[in-house]
């Protein structure tokens, strides 16, 4: 089971390193955030008793991992198809090797992102030090590891990649934009708050704000526990789509064109 | 866990073994009760037109597919409750690639032996190994989507057998290959046969077919014909007379009206005698009407098929 799952990441990490360039696309959206849009709001206001840029920085963090992680996770959608993909699931590796390989090569995607982000802490207004960094890069890998995880528990329910937008637009940029990621939830509006109680997201951008502002929203061990949770959940539940029917040419998603 | 290959079963057991299998899906019935055995180290194909059920009993044999009602069973195993001991006995090629295209076919192969519980040592040798006896190692290092079709089949059969399967499932595995690239490919699986492995295929080439040590017709979900490729031919008789005329309609109703009984498909009249060559000058003599070309030769499996459902194999002309 350790070699099957090491197996599945090798594969993903080699084909990652193929597409490299991306890594460097992927910088574009949180640095328009941070530069941008964050340096166009930071004029007028301050925040979290400083740079406006500083207090979103952890936010853009966890917009690039969310978004470099949920994109590694819809490669299931096409190699399912076509593929090596295709020669894993007729193998008798089993299912949940084959969720977890995949939600942890995403992760580490997402945490090669973020670790290409993080030097441009300095120049949003947030210096760290050796410890704020080594705090930092911890909720960054458990951020990422959770994200991967929701990421691989929608594609694999998926038998299209154009769905990819929709579920991007209706799930992700409502998560992100709930999570607090860019203004306090503090001084959010009642509702907001409660929402951002059921985010997992919010508590990776929380965890990430206190190793750099030193100031948390919820406790850090309820933020623990909380994507520690959702982790355990999402994966439970992708194993379980994996494994559903015997029909599983298709990974239990249901188009097989037996004709064909 | 991979657990040690069960070698226990008698050397008796067939390698694969099929009793009234059906397979539905929704109102649609793929499979019709199937009955089959295919002895251990045999090499046996499926063949049929599109939509005849091929593809859906190879999936089930292939434990990719569960059957509606009915048995099968593979090396003994049970294609439902053993799925995962037949799967760490079987390789399989599939009509889709099924290798990462941006590797190089040896990294694929030690990404497949590590999926099987290879230590990483172990899969770099297992890779080498197949590589050099399909004879491809010399194109091992370069990245599978420069490789040309045929050696892109070579590496997904390389990928198959990584595993060093007792039964080898190759679906339509030949599609898109020049007549050359094929040859060479089913010499290399004969070779597999005859070292012991089961091969069990699926094709709608036909000359593919006679290099099986039996074939059985698959058609509208039932098998309307199994034995050897030279049994099934003899079922036509002694040979196959085909006439291209100026009107076929009208030379048919003539043979009919003669006692001839003329196939019913076909793009050209087909009539299975058992002496055609004495008949030939008979019916250029005395047909009604102009003949264009005229053949004798000995019954292909495509009469054999042709004369048990009245239709082609390729599906073309014929009644629907």
């Amino acid at each position: 089971m350790m070699r099957a799952i090491f197996a599945i990441v090798i594969l993903d990490l080699k084909r990652f390193w193929l597409d490299r360039a991306r890594l460097i696309a992927g910088l574009i959206q949180p640095l328009l955030y941070l530069f941008v849009l964050g340096a166009g709001i930071g004029a007028s206001v301050k925040m979290g008793g400083g740079d406006y840029r500083r207090f979103i920085f952890p936010g853009t963090m966890g917009l690039s991992l969310l978004f470099s992680a949920t994109f590694a996770a819809i490669t299931i959608v096409f190699d399912r198809q076509i593929g090596f993909f295709k020669a894993i699931l007729v193998s008798p590796v089993p299912r949940s090797a084959i969720a977890f390989g995949k939600i942890i090569a995403g992760a580490l995607q997402a945490l090669a992102q973020g670790l290409i982000l993080l030097p441009f802490a300095p120049l949003a207004g947030a210096t760290l030090n050796l410890g704020q960094c080594i705090e930092m890069v911890g909720a960054m890998a458990l951020a990422s590891l959770t994200f991967s995880a929701i990421g691989v528990g929608f594609a694999c329910r998926f038998n299209s990649t154009t769905v990819f937008p929709i579920v991007s637009n209706a799930v992700l940029l409502p998560m992100f934009f709930l999570s607090g990621g860019l203004y306090p939830l503090r001084a959010a509006p009642a509702w907001m708050q409660v929402a951002a109680h059921f985010d997992p997201v919010a508590y990776a951008v929380d965890l990430m704000r206190g190793s750099v502002l030193g100031v948390f929203y919820f406790p850090v061990p309820l933020s623990l526990g909380a994507l520690a949770l959702t982790i355990s959940l999402v994966a439970w539940a992708a194993v379980r789509v994996f494994n559903r029917g015997e029909d599983d040419s298709g990974l239990g998603a249901t188009n097989f064109n037996w004709r064909r | 866990m991979p657990t040690a290959p069960s070698t226990s079963e008698d050397a008796g057991t067939p390698a694969v073994e099929v009793r009234s299998l059906a397979k539905a899906y929704g109102k649609v019935e793929a499979l019709k009760g199937i009955d089959l055995t295919v002895g251990k180290g045999e090499m046996f194909a499926l063949l049929g037109p599109n939509g005849a059920g091929k593809t859906t009993l190879f999936s089930i044999l292939a434990t990719l597919r569960a059957p509606t009602a009915g048995a099968a069973r593979v090396l003994g195993l049970d294609v439902v409750a053993d799925r995962d001991a037949i799967r760490r006995e079987m390789g399989i090629v599939f009509q889709e690639p099924a290798i990462e295209q941006r590797l190089s076919g040896r990294d694929n192969l030690m990404l497949m032996g590590l999926l099987y519980g290879h230590t990483l040592a172990g899969a770099k040798r297992r890779a080498s190994e197949i590589l050099t006896r399909l004879g491809i190692a010399d194109s091992a290092d370069r990245l599978a989507k420069t490789l040309s079709g045929g050696q892109r089949r070579k590496l997904e059969l390389a990928r198959a057998l990584v595993t060093d399967p007792r039964i080898l499932f190759l679906d339509e595995a030949t599609l898109g290959l020049d007549v050359d690239a094929r040859r060479m490919f089913w010499g290399q699986i004969r070779g597999l046969a005859d070292e012991g492995r089961t091969v069990f295929f699926t094709t709608h080439y036909m000359e593919e077919a006679e290099v099986a040590d039996r074939i059985a017709l698959i058609d509208s979900g039932r098998i309307v014909a199994l034995g050897t490729p030279a049994e099934l031919k003899a079922r036509v008789g002694g040979g196959v007379v085909t006439l291209r005329t100026a009107d076929d309609e009208r030379a048919r109703e003539w043979l009919r009206g003669r006692g001839f009984a003329p196939e019913a498909g076909g793009q050209a009249i087909t009539i299975v005698h058992a002496d055609p060559a004495a008949i030939i000058p008979d019916l250029l003599r005395n047909l009604p009407v102009r003949v264009d070309r005229a053949e004798v030769h000995a019954p292909s499996l495509e009469d054999v098929f042709l004369k048990l459902t009245g239709r082609g194999l390729e599906g073309g002309g014929g009644k629907p």
